[in-house]
């Protein structure tokens, strides 16, 4: 179950002849609960199209993907409700506050639950819990949605697909343009979200320090094909971040440093800055 | 969406692409009033042949051209359609009695059903549909079984056939004549063509450099705010709102979740560009240089004189007949 990548590859139309392959030959399998999956990669190496795939939004040119029992070809099929898998799979796109078209917050969080037949009472009510998930309180549930600061505005779109209750949660780049007080709070929420619920979360980032210290498991793109598939600290023990050009998170950056330059016996592989701070306190300590 | 063609710029090299856009613009110009001048099929025969020469010349596939004609076929379908059952000139070609009958109409639903089923193989769609229309036509002549609650008597004369062939033809040429003219300018050199050529009208408070302005910032933003929608189609498809399925009702409230998006990214983009603009110190009405100069050059002067013969040519057709 959850889904399923079997040799997918997509392809862009171009007007000169040959058409661009956005992901080719991807091979993936991601669980229903308790995964927690950090998509990263260059600029055009193929996030986003592997991202619209996860939701049927795009159909793969070659293979499938099975998405809860669906398989999805090349082609629309009659069978399948598209919608009920998006239902099941919430995708956050990149600038979400777009997608805002309502006259309240509250309306605009509710549009998700209504269209999945959900009545209006209940959409009012998950309306609401989505806006306190979100770290923001119900006085803004009577608010226009287009007031609202750039990051409030992302809150209130990321609550309109968490109020849809999705199984799965695969959000590109939800950080982006976001203060580090702001980036804090998302990345602490979503990560509340995933031990409460155990729900799978697959999310889209660019910022390795975050990757480092809240995922369990990272998907490296490049060139469209699937370069590492493993845990953040096999990624940032192996050789593959320089292939890849990927930055190393600052923690990583700043020890090795002065591992090097004081020549001390210091663990490098520290996921939080209080964490590095300590373990600088007990090497100095102890030299 | 992507086979759009109409109004799209392909790079590639070729006659046309050396062609200077005032010229361009004046010869199609030109070109459509002498297709509007011709009077009957065996004119616009030769037109046509010219229009393939043209394609020929300038090295652009005519399955391209076919290709992106494709948005328009309905409209020609029913052009076609109307001229033939509507106009009554000339001599009769042949005419139908077309029965209404309980067999009749249900056969046609059946006929409707093998249609259906058979698009969804997904290709010969336009073949299916003659056959289809084909199949309708002769359900309804020859099935006369049983108790007619209706009967139609459908006439085609000689002259409507003729007229809606002409005219369908005539739109074919003029949208590929229109198409060689986008297909193969810049927006810009076609926006910049068009102002120089309406340069003149500055004496009667025509401003067309501000013309020129408006309209090479709305083409620039064709494909910029279509790409915005494919993706805020793709954001509400994601919270339920699918644009190919649902019934009408929810349709409407899923193009109101398009659209206000798509204005307020309007209304930003646009702001945005104003900005850009002024700090790049543009200041409207201003004189402003250009870094393309346009120069007419040899093949610009062979092809006035190409197009000025057509023009004669069909002038004296016209006269003469």
């Amino acid at each position: 179950m959850g889904i399923r990548f079997k040799n997918v590859t997509h392809e862009y139309p171009s007007y000169s002849k040959k058409t661009y392959k956005a992901i080719q030959g991807i091979n993936l399998n991601i669980g229903t609960d308790d995964e927690y999956i950090a998509l990263i990669g260059h600029t055009g190496s193929g996030k986003s199209t592997l991202a619209k795939h996860m939701n049927a939004l795009i159909f793969p040119t070659l293979g499938e993907v099975e998405i809860f029992g669906n398989n999805i070809k090349s082609k629309r099929d009659k069978n399948i409700n598209y919608n009920n898998i998006r239902k099941r799979v919430g995708l956050v796109f990149q600038f979400p506050e777009y997608q805002l078209f309502e006259e309240t917050v509250e309306k605009d969080i509710m549009f998700g639950p209504m269209n999945f037949k959900k009545s209006e009472e209940e959409a009012k009510k998950l309306a609401l819990e989505a806006i306190h998930l979100v770290g923001l309180d119900e006085t803004y549930l009577k608010r226009n949605p287009f007031n609202l600061s750039g990051g409030e505005k992302k809150r209130v779109s990321i609550a309109g697909i968490l109020a849809i209750d999705p199984e799965i949660l695969v959000l590109d780049e939800p950080t982006s343009g976001l203060d580090p007080e702001g980036k804090q709070t998302l990345m602490d929420l979503f990560s509340d979200i995933h031990k409460k619920t155990g729900k799978s979360i697959i999310i889209i980032t660019h910022d390795m320090d975050l990757v480092y210290r809240y995922f369990k498991r990272v998907v490296v793109m490049k060139d469209g094909r699937i370069s590492f598939d493993g845990t953040p600290d096999e990624l940032f023990k192996s050789d593959i971040i320089e292939e890849n050009h990927l930055d190393l998170p600052n923690t990583i950056k700043v020890l090795s440093y002065i591992k090097d330059k004081f020549n001390l016996d210091i663990n490098i592989y520290q996921k939080i800055a209080e964490e590095a701070v300590q373990e600088i306190n007990r090497v100095m300590e102890y030299e | 969406m992507n086979s759009i063609i109409i109004g799209q710029y392909i790079p590639g090299k070729g006659f046309f692409y050396k062609l200077d856009p005032r010229t361009k613009i004046l010869s199609i110009l030109f070109l459509m009033i002498s297709v509007f001048l011709l009077e009957n099929i065996t004119q616009l025969a030769i037109a046509i042949g010219i229009a393939i020469i043209i394609l020929i010349i300038g090295k652009i596939s005519i399955l391209k051209v076919l290709k992106g004609l494709k948005p328009i076929f309905v409209l020609l379908i029913f052009t076609f359609i109307f001229q033939v059952a509507l106009n009554s000139e000339g001599a009769i070609l042949s005419s139908a009695l077309l029965h209404f009958n309980i067999f009749s109409v249900l056969t046609s639903i059946v006929i409707f059903i093998i249609w259906r089923l058979l698009l969804q193989i997904g290709k010969f769609k336009i073949l299916l549909f003659f056959i289809f229309v084909l199949a309708l036509y002769f359900n309804f002549r020859y099935l006369s079984i049983g108790q007619d609650f209706y009967s139609f008597r459908l006439t085609i004369y000689e002259k409507g056939v003729e007229m809606s062939i002409f005219v369908v033809l005539r739109l074919l040429i003029i949208i590929t004549l229109t198409t060689i003219l986008t297909l193969t300018t810049k927006p810009t050199d076609l926006t910049q063509g068009m102002e120089s050529l309406m340069h003149p009208l500055k004496k009667i408070g025509f401003n067309s450099e501000d013309f020129a302005l408006i309209i090479s910032i709305s083409l620039r933003y064709i494909p910029t705010i279509f790409d915005e929608a494919q993706k805020i189609m793709a954001a509400q498809a994601s919270r339920g709102a699918d644009f190919s399925e649902g019934k009408l009702k929810d349709k409407m409230k899923q193009i109101i979740s398009l659209l206000v998006p798509m204005f307020i990214i309007a209304f930003i983009r646009s702001e945005e560009l104003a900005d850009a603009m002024e700090s790049r110190n543009f200041v409207p009405g201003e004189k402003r240089t250009r870094i393309n100069i346009l120069r007419f050059s040899m093949i610009d002067v062979y092809s006035a004189v190409f197009i000025t013969l057509c023009f004669i040519g069909t002038i004296l057709l016209r006269v003469m007949t």
